[in-house]
């Protein structure tokens, strides 16, 4: 064989092994935290929290009981007002506005940013309706049947469910109706679901089908999830925020230690108390 | 439940396995490439095989964070976990064989005015050959999970082996012709290489049977050579 070169052996392509990871900074920013504060009474539940979140990643809120993450979470989309002695410091902005100014319609904001709870809460009606339900009150009515095929589908829910949409939501299995409040939320087209604990009541089958879910969903959808399963973390989330409950004398506040890529804050973080807390050591 | 689950991990551990079989064409390339330098005294071709190993070697770099991240967010186990841990240390005899065929292009390099002896070029063109085969057949056998393929490297090893062997006897016989003896001694460094790769190209074979079976074993251990 006539050899001259490497290339007469054999063409070298350097073939790409996979697409190249876009860092986080290239991404456009949804969320941007401003040294948010929120106390519930006189006591900090969070204190001065800076964080931004990406589109279209999973971005994952670890920490131990207490530390904060989901007042963090509900903060988003204004849950927190509903509880009366909360009261928030510093900014939340979404898409450059901050969500806590003047003006701002608090049910807007929930429109563009929904959010699924630790246990499945669909409404006492049938499977059709759950999901038909924010479509008619948002007066989004047109192709209804469309639109709720739709958030099934997307849910991976439709082909389970299809054949019975008339039926109750309450005859369905705890992960199915989990995947129906998904469907619900992502009905209205939000930009961003957030979920707390969306898979601590469910089992490991359900659970994954929770998490390879979002893993589809992510792609329309930019998605926070609060979690205490660090594993749980670790599979779906891209970028992931440690909190963690520093004392003090009034008893302590949850403080964001880290915020990183997930693989770099399962395999080499830059906190001690991250380290920690990952391996199981403390936290 | 027949449907797939854990997609995601599926699919990184897919993309770990193509990288690795990559890694096993650009290995093959490098040795082809390095038994025609040295076949052809062709420093210029050594050159390149030199250069070529970067490549190798930013594979063998991005299959290991891939299996660190593996390891470190998806929890594998059973099959998977068999899987991670044979490809950890396929990757690493890959990227030993490509160190070796920078070894004999660095030697061509070297020896490259010499006056070379054709019969020891000739085996040495044969030993490629037999290392390459070797090398395809553990990438198949792993990619295939095929425990008969692994296995039939020990009795291909053995050819190669005693190839050496004949390698080493060779230049002995030059004796004290001194034209031949710096070129001798570095090629007995070539032939030991070559004899390596089929060494890596087995332990490769043993990673698939391991993937396959679960247990840890040699196909052959030192002590106990097949052979002699």
């Amino acid at each position: 064989m006539e050899a001259d070169t490497m290339n007469a052996v054999a063409p070298i392509e350097i073939a790409q092994p996979r697409e190249a990871p876009r860092s986080a900074s290239d991404r456009e920013v949804v969320f941007e935290t401003r040294g948010l504060t929120i106390s519930y009474g006189k006591a900090p539940a969070i204190s001065n929290v800076n964080l931004a979140i990406y589109r279209n990643l999973v971005t994952a809120i670890i920490g131990p009981s207490g530390c904060g993450k989901s007042t963090f979470l509900r903060s988003l989309n204004r849950m927190n007002d509903l509880v009366p002695s909360a009261k928030v410091e510093g900014e939340v902005l979404y898409h450059a506005q901050n969500i806590y100014g003047d003006g701002v319609d608090p049910v807007e904001v929930r429109r563009r940013i929904g959010m699924v709870f630790q246990k499945p809460n669909p409404f006492p009606k049938s499977i059709y309706d759950n999901v038909a339900w924010g479509l008619r009150v948002l007066g989004m009515k047109d192709d209804l049947d469309g639109r709720v095929e739709r958030a099934l589908t997307q849910a991976a829910l439709w082909d389970e469910v299809k054949d019975r949409l008339k039926k109750g939501a309450f005859g369905l299995s705890g992960g199915q109706q989990q995947r129906l409040c998904i469907a619900r939320a992502i009905a209205v087209e939000p930009d961003v679901v957030l979920l707390d604990e969306p898979a601590s009541a469910l089992d490991p089958i359900a659970t994954s089908k929770i998490e390879d879910l979002m893993h589809e969903l992510k792609n329309e959808y930019t998605l926070v999830i609060v979690t205490h399963n660090m594993q749980q973390a670790a599979r779906v989330a891209d970028m992931t925020a440690f909190f963690t409950l520093e004392r003090s004398e009034s008893g302590g506040h949850g403080v964001l230690v880290e915020y990183d890529e997930t693989p770099k804050i399962f395999t080499q973080p830059s906190d001690k108390r991250t380290e920690g807390y990952v391996t199981g050591r403390f936290g | 439940m027949a449907e797939q689950m854990r997609v995601t991990f599926q699919d990184e551990l897919e993309q770990v396995e193509a990288a690795l079989q990559e890694e096993g064409d650009y290995v093959l390339r490098a040795l082809r490439a390095a038994v025609n330098a040295l076949e052809q005294a062709d420093a210029e071709l050594a050159d390149e095989v030199i250069a070529f190993d970067d490549e190798v070697d930013s594979r063998y770099f991005s299959i290991q964070e891939g299996i660190q991240s593996l390891l470190a967010r998806q929890t594998p186990v059973a099959v998977d976990l068999r899987l991670v841990l044979a490809m950890l240390h396929t990757n690493l005899h890959l990227e030993r064989m490509g160190d070796y065929c920078v070894t004999i292009a660095k030697l061509t390099k070297l020896v490259s005015d010499a006056e070379p002896d054709e019969r020891l070029v000739q085996a040495f063109e044969e030993m490629g050959q037999r290392a390459e085969q070797m090398i395809r057949i553990a990438l198949d056998s792993f990619q295939r999970r095929d425990l008969v393929g692994a296995s039939s490297l020990v009795d291909l090893d053995e050819l190669i082996d005693r190839a050496n062997r004949r390698a080493v006897e060779r230049v002995l016989d030059f004796g004290d012709d001194e034209s031949k003896r710096e070129w001798g001694l570095r090629m007995i460094i070539v032939s030991r290489c070559l004899e390596r790769i089929g060494d890596h190209a087995v332990d490769i074979g043993e990673q698939t049977a391991y993937l396959v079976t679960g247990e840890f074993r040699e196909f052959t251990d030192a002590s106990h050579q097949a052979g002699g």
